[in-house]
């Protein structure tokens, strides 16, 4: 009863908030009409180098550019509360950047829009910052950490300590050679507790050259097929995969994200999360297909649905990753075998080439591990299954039963 | 259960620091050299960040203070190691070794895990031979719930016969170690326990809001050791490293919960757990080892692992060297004078870090060249946080930043490596 109260009384607050916000988004385009200044801008050279570094043959094509722009935004969770997120959106290219921090206030992507590369790009990524329209009292600076991306230099980490984060209405440029294939992850590093729970993380992962080999090419006892992919260069077809899936585990504490949306101290210390999510999602909304318009305004804002759809026969390729701030996570799933070939971007296999992949029903990863999980379908019945927490009090949305950290494997005949 | 302190600004604690402090010989883990050990279980109080001081109970050094954690033991392998506990605290205490055989305890009480000693009573001796090299902690075996949370926890090292190999393998060569203990701290029960109210401690309400990095919170965890503002917590968790040195890393997990250690700038290869080496067969090497980005230890579990940033393979020359430039000692020479691969924005536009010296290049400042003293980095090296992923433990009872976190620094081949 008490608790009910409390939350009628978050969302009058939220009301208030969302009327301010209104108001200064009207400012903001009084403001945006103003003096000229860098504001939104790309950096995103050609490829003249006369190399092909990816290995598709083309030798004009391995620079890629991607520009994130990071703002506030909403998100719903299943059991159909609003939650006030920080995040990123992406710019795509042809937007009009003079444009961008308008058309891209509010506009948080909970989780941030996925980051697919392949061994051998050189990645411009660009990140501005359109700014907290709910927040207008907060200055944050933002970053993107590519975590786990190896011998990282400060400049290009996004760890506001050592290096530079990207102020209100500017843009900040990473660059990335892409050496090492496998499943990372990516996040804003400033004010890291704050930002990672307020949902500012994404999926980000790497293809290896070895799908690009031709036709007939012998990897020991494999023969490689046109078009067929791996998650490493495994010598050996052992991470071959037809279809690619990847789940990032995640938890909110809606507490939070109602102090932070209604200027309240941030209960950094009392942080519980009630909210256990894949891809942003709680169960049943991990297997609505396709992008999910928020109850707010009505924005594509959780993009990614979670639901796992393969043929019977096929191998599908998990790219497990966990970016909870509070919680280790372990993963189930029923009738269908996992076999775990890759952790922490990195092929399981000892320095001297000894195999340490392994079978196993459940992947516990805590907050920054990745896994790569190989399912194999092959005489596998046709039907949904389940792949789900086994921390069981975690398959909930808040005070809802039977969702929260579950999706569906659909296996197709 | 608070006692506060006064604050002090992080740069000049650092500067006094420095000028107070030799440094410890090279990449060394300090401690207290065996084989023979005289511990005192006794009561101090745990200085945290953000001003508070924490009643807890430590070992200390025979007659020295409480320590939190207590004193690295550092022994050599097939060392007959000796440890006399006394106790000063008003309950029984006791050691245990976990990872060691043939424990053997004279004197003292009977206890359910091995002979104790009771408040002011007489001592206890354990002794064991230190059979095999390796991380490994110590911690109480009485009432070890309670005594692991007040703090009577710490590490023990057992050095392999080979001087500069973690174990009896090249596998295991390393240039530095360093050791980063992981513990935890719910404040309440502390303050039970120092205003006589044990019996009121209910652990099924616990939740901890220190985070600690060998005992320290961050950012005083990058505070040198020794440090004299630090009577109880004589021990820093500062990483140091040039290009291409292999760093040690022991890790401890000698708290109760999970921490996911993320390692900015470069995987870590773990190549022991619990003080065994991962190899296939004796002698084979590290052959069963791995790399993690991120890594949990378990409660009560250690880890070994080699970390090695070299700047490998950036696709542009993170010194800045044009390309006639002669190369850095272990510089990738792939990427020599590679330019720089971007136009950073107007500084204006950034947020500039504390360690961010004004360039993107190592050893090189820039528009904001570090202030001789003061800069928590003078030489402009490269700064990598350490951290516990779960990132609600960055936090200093609801202040962030803070808690299980520290920075590598990565200093340029020409600037010597402080010890910290």
């Amino acid at each position: 009863m008490t608790r009910a109260n409390n939350e009628k009384g978050r969302y009058r607050m939220n009301a208030t908030n969302r009327h301010l916000g209104a108001l200064l988004a009207a400012l903001a385009v009084v403001v945006a009409a103003g003096p000229a200044r860098a504001a939104i801008s790309a950096q995103c050279p050609a490829d003249t180098d006369g190399m092909d570094t990816d290995g598709d043959g083309n030798a004009g094509n391995d620079n890629v550019c991607r520009h994130l722009i990071a703002s506030d935004g909403y998100a719903d969770m299943a059991d159909g509360r609003l939650l006030y997120v920080f995040g990123f959106s992406e710019i795509l290219s042809g937007e009009p950047l003079d444009m961008a921090v308008m058309n891209h206030t509010l506009s948080a992507n909970a989780p941030a829009p996925t980051m697919a590369f392949r061994e051998g790009q050189r990645v411009y990524l660009t990140l501005s910052n359109a700014g907290f329209m709910v927040r207008p009292d907060l200055f944050d600076p933002h970053s993107v950490h590519w975590h786990g991306f190896p011998n990282a230099a400060p400049i290009f980490d996004g760890m506001p300590d050592s290096t530079v984060t990207i102020k209100m209405d500017a843009s900040q440029p990473y660059f990335y050679s892409v050496v090492d294939p496998g499943t990372y992850l990516y996040h804003c590093h400033v004010e890291a507790t704050e930002h990672i729970q307020m949902g500012m993380v994404g999926q980000l992962y790497v293809q290896p050259k070895q799908n690009m080999l031709p036709a007939g090419t012998v990897l020991g006892s494999f023969t490689h097929r046109r078009g067929q992919k791996y998650g490493y260069n495994d010598g050996d077809g052992s991470s071959r995969y037809d279809v690619e899936v990847a789940l990032q585990l995640d938890s909110f504490d809606p507490d939070f994200h109602d102090a932070s949306e209604s200027v309240q101290p941030l209960p950094f210390a009392l942080m519980e999360d009630r909210y256990f999510l894949i891809n942003g999602r709680g169960y049943p909304d991990t297997v609505r297909r396709g992008p999910m318009p928020n109850s707010f305004d009505g924005q594509l804002s959780q993009k990614i649905d979670a639901q796992v759809r393969a043929r019977r026969g096929q191998r599908v390729l998990l790219r497990l990753s966990n970016l909870s701030v509070t919680e280790h996570f372990t993963v189930t799933l029923q009738g269908i075998p996992m076999h775990v070939v890759g952790e922490d971007a990195r092929l399981l296999r000892g320095p001297t080439g000894l195999d340490l992949s392994y079978d196993t029903t459940s992947v516990t990863l805590g907050g920054g591990e990745t896994a790569d999980v190989i399912l194999d379908t092959t005489g596998v019945v046709p039907g949904t299954y389940f792949l789900y927490t086994t921390n069981l009090n975690f398959l909930s949305n808040d005070a809802e039963d039977n969702g929260g950290m579950m999706t569906e494997v659909v296996i197709l005949g | 259960m608070t006692k506060h302190t006064t604050s002090m600004g992080g740069a000049m604690l650092l500067a006094l620091a420095l000028a107070s402090f030799p440094a410890p010989a090279r990449g060394a883990i300090p401690g207290v050299e065996g084989p023979s050990f005289s511990l005192t279980a006794r009561a101090g109080f745990v200085s945290t960040p953000e001003g508070g001081s924490i009643y807890s109970w430590g070992y200390a050094d025979g007659a020295g203070l409480m320590q939190y954690p207590g004193p690295s033991l550092l022994v050599d392998e097939g060392d007959v190691v000796t440890v006399t506990l006394s106790n000063e605290l008003p309950v029984n205490v006791s050691i245990v070794f976990p990872g060691q055989q043939g424990v053997t305890a004279l004197g003292g009480v009977p206890g359910a895990l091995t002979s104790e000693v009771e408040p002011g009573g007489t001592p206890v001796t354990y002794q064991f031979t230190a059979a095999r090299p390796g991380t490994y902690q110590y911690f109480t075996g009485t009432d070890t719930q309670l005594g692991v949370e007040m703090g009577l926890v710490g590490a023990l090292i057992v050095r392999s016969a080979t001087a500069g190999w973690a174990y009896g393998h090249a596998d295991g060569a390393y240039d530095r170690e360093f050791l980063v203990l992981e513990t935890e701290m719910d404040p309440i029960i502390h303050e039970l326990v120092e205003t006589g109210r044990i019996a009121e401690v209910d652990f099924t309400a616990y939740r901890p809001v220190y985070w600690f990095l060998n005992g320290r919170s961050a950012p005083d965890t990058m505070v040198p050791a020794g440090a004299q503002w630090f009577p109880h917590q004589p021990y820093s968790c500062m990483p140091m490293s040039h290009p291409g040195d292999r760093l040690l890393v022991r890790l401890i997990n000698a708290g109760r919960g999970l921490h996911p250690f993320h390692t900015h700038g470069q995987h870590m290869r773990i190549i022991a757990q619990d003080g065994r080496l991962l190899e296939s067969a004796p002698g084979a090497g590290a052959d069963l080892s791995f790399l993690r980005f991120t890594t949990t230890v378990a409660p009560g579990g250690t880890e070994d692992a080699i970390y090695s940033w070299t700047g490998d393979n950036l696709g542009w020359d993170v010194y800045g060297h044009r390309p006639g430039d002669p190369l850095e000692p272990g510089e990738y020479a792939l990427d020599h004078g590679k330019p720089f691969p971007v136009i950073m924005p107007d500084p204006k536009d950034l947020e500039p870090g504390p360690y961010y010296a004004g360039s993107p290049f190592l050893g090189v400042a820039g528009y904001r060249p570090p202030v001789a003293g003061t800069s928590p980095n003078a030489h402009a090296g490269y700064v990598f946080m350490w951290h516990s992923h779960k990132e609600y433990e960055m936090v200093n009872n609801d202040t962030p930043p803070g808690g299980m976190m520290t920075m590598l620094i990565v200093e340029h081949p020409d600037v010597p490596v402080m010890e910290m």
